[in-house]
């Protein structure tokens, strides 16, 4: 997949407009500046945006492209192209192709006499979509063609590639619209180009899973410097094999696995060993273990637990819940934990953080985060939810990343036990700032949730609890899933 | 089948130790020179620092033990750092010499991805270690690794191609925790152990 930067042009500048709006211009400076400044290599496709164009109706920023074209960079222009000639003259400027709007949509016959004239490789028709619907004339009105029949029709032309944006995903950050290029790759065989809400580096690789992508334009996200381009670039070209991981938790209380909204009315779900065997069996990747009776009192029972069932494992174990010391996690790894997790006592002294990972290795340390949004933020919260600390926590799992932790577990409290989906805003508030991987936990309900953790969120491994317990879901249901959605799994 | 298990503290012996019994081994454990010097079949375990690692077998004189066992035939398993260990060095901390058994260095991580890799990878793999092993997914953890290695029989991908396994005739290695890595894992071991 081709990662494609996206700068739109306005009096000889690079700028960006919210929502289409001319009067909330904000200039970024000269076209070539900008490139060097976002590392943009020679031979790179790029999309130009003429937006004076797009306004008048005819090709105004036709210098710079002639300048960009002799930096051997790949151009694909758009703006305001309704005729042939306005198409040759951006040819004659030395843009490899011309992206057509409106023209896509609405005349059948001059997309078909410019793919004539030109070669149907060098037509991009975009198309802008709201709720399934395509959007004409900046967006104002629903256009006369259905999407089908549309596609359709590049399909009949033999064009190859076509720009596909979701207009509620445009300019918003929130992340590009997975489920809208996953339906289209059921209705055409047209190759996508990506466009809209792409914000993180992870955004770039979830769409590159996506075999119907063939490119994603970014702009707003380079400019702002969210995306490191050459990091976009290095994440989607290795393979797509490292796999994601699904994992079963099992809250234990006195050594036994319990179940409980939000811990309360707590019934009990069998015998750790066995569950976590079976949960082997059925493909688990690892095996996360919250002891939530682990006070000092019965420690003990907790170790043995901790004993019995990493002795009866061939996959990672994980265990937390009352790691107060640096003792107490030599305590758990000694029982056959290969990393433990630690919480309230982290938030006490993040020390703790740097202390064992300088004593067993950053990749024993997972620190866990119990998440409770708080206005349009999150704050850490301790002692399974139920204090509210002022902490921020996203920047407390930024911390921890540097303090040392090798992977942060995240739980959204409010979304704990209420099987609605993880919570994708918290997990893409984390995932974005930190380079360590993330479990997501908390609110997993559904198959699609799994999906959605991953491939928007962000995460690295997706945690359920009573979902296994009840027999909802099979760990190998989620994998298979997951697997048919082109996620990697093991 | 009789398998010595060489009892390094810096390894997570009992770990492996429970799934070369589950994967068939008639398990000797121990950190005697004379006994590793005349065993058969040999496990190098390892993890963490490849200096504290190598200092230990340098010190118990278990270095000059394996290499004299390996002379005389015997096979020999490294696993993780115990793995790297065979190789001439590692560039950690410096450069520090390995058993120098196959040749190759092991060097950081170069990629973009976070060090360490933790968790599961795909390997392309192929010999006798990795027969009827359907899907070749395994548990990593670690920082260094040696890349394309002249005796290589699995690589991996992790932000660059690198070295998951080796082969020079009856010494073998792989990068990854084959006790951490459920059937598959114990799928190789039993491969190791059967293998004459």
């Amino acid at each position: 997949m081709d990662v494609i930067p996206s700068l739109d042009l306005l009096g000889g500048r690079v700028v960006r407009l919210t929502h289409g709006d001319f009067a909330t211009v904000k200039t970024y400076g000269e076209p070539e500046v900008v490139l060097d400044s976002l590392g943009v290599p020679d031979g790179s496709r790029l999309h130009v945006v003429d937006l004076e164009a797009s306004r008048s109706g005819r090709p105004v920023e036709t210098g710079i492209v002639e300048q960009l074209a002799k930096r051997d960079l790949v151009v694909q222009i758009g703006g305001g192209i309704r005729t042939v000639d306005d198409a040759r003259r951006w040819f004659d400027c030395g843009a490899a192709r011309v992206v057509v709007g409106t023209v896509a949509a609405e005349s059948p016959a001059l997309l078909e006499e410019l793919a004539d004239t030109f070669g149907a490789a060098r037509i991009v028709p975009a198309v802008d979509i709201r709720d399934g619907v395509i959007r004409v004339a900046g967006w104002q009105r629903e256009a006369g063609a259905t999407l089908a029949e549309v596609f359709a029709r590049f399909e009949a032309l033999q064009i190859p590639e076509a720009l596909v944006t979701d207009i509620s995903h445009d300019g918003v950050l929130r992340g590009p619209s997975f489920a809208l290029y996953r339906m289209l790759a059921e209705k055409t065989k047209t190759r996508i180009i990506a466009s809209g809400g792409v914000s993180t580096v992870n955004d770039t690789v979830s769409l590159s899973r996506h075999r119907n992508i063939s490119g994603c334009v970014i702009g707003k996200a380079l400019l702002e410097r969210r995306i490191d381009l050459r990091d976009a670039r290095a994440r989607v070209s290795v393979p797509n094999a490292i796999p994601e991981r699904v994992i079963p938790c099992l809250d234990v209380r006195d050594g036994r696995v319990v179940k409980g909204v939000n811990f309360t009315n707590i019934r009990d779900a069998g015998d750790p060993v066995e569950c976590a065997r079976r949960y082997e069996e059925e493909g688990a990747d690892e095996i996360v273990i919250l002891d939530i009776s682990a006070t000092d009192a019965n420690r003990e029972t907790a170790l043995k637990t901790v004993r019995r069932v990493a002795g009866s494992l061939f996959i990672p174990l994980t265990v937390g819940g009352g790691v107060r010391t640096i003792e107490d996690f030599r305590a758990l790894l000694r029982a056959g934990a290969d990393r433990v997790a630690i919480n309230t006592a982290a938030i006490r002294d993040p020390e703790l953080i740097a202390a064992c990972a300088r004593e067993f290795g950053v990749q024993a340390v997972v620190l866990s985060c119990d998440a409770k949004r708080d206005g349009d933020r999150w704050l850490a919260t301790v002692r399974s939810g139920k204090e509210l600390t002022g902490i921020d926590a996203v920047e407390w799992c930024r911390r921890a990343e540097q303090l040392g932790a090798g992977e942060i577990l995240l739980t959204s409290v409010d979304r704990d036990g209420t099987n609605s989906g993880f919570e994708i805003d918290l997990l893409r508030a984390v995932t974005s700032v930190l380079r360590i991987g993330v479990i997501a936990s908390g609110g997993a309900g559904r198959l699609e949730h799994f999906l959605d953790a991953i491939e928007c969120g962000g995460a690295r491994a997706v945690l359920a609890a009573s979902l296994f317990h009840d027999h909802v879901l099979t760990v190998g249901d989620v994998k298979a899933f997951l697997a048919g959605e082109g996620i990697p799994v093991r | 089948m009789q398998v010595t298990l060489i009892d390094s503290p810096v390894a997570n012996t009992a770990n492996i130790a429970r799934a070369l019994r589950t994967a068939g081994a008639d398990l000797h454990i121990t950190r005697e020179a004379e006994a590793i010097r005349t065993a058969e079949k040999l496990v190098l375990p390892g993890v963490g620092s490849f200096a504290a690692a190598m200092r230990w077998l340098i010190d118990m004189r278990i270095d000059a033990a394996i290499r004299d066992a390996v002379d005389a035939g015997a096979a020999l398993l490294g696993i993780c750092v115990g793995h790297q260990l065979l190789f001439e060095a590692s560039s950690e901390m410096g450069m520090t010499r390995g058993l120098g058994l196959v040749p190759g260095e092991v060097r950081i991580f170069e990629g973009r991805l976070p060090v360490p890799q933790i968790g599961w990878n795909r390997v392309a793999a192929r010999g006798p270690l990795f027969a009827g092993v359907e899907d070749a997914v395994f548990y990593f953890v670690n920082s260094y690794a040696a890349t394309h290695a002249l005796h290589e029989i699995a690589s991996a991908d992790y932000g660059g191609a690198f070295t998951a396994a080796v082969q020079k005739d009856r010494v073998f290695g792989v990068q990854f925790h084959p006790e951490k890595s459920s059937a598959a894992g114990l799928r190789v071991l039993r491969n190791y152990i059967q293998w004459t």
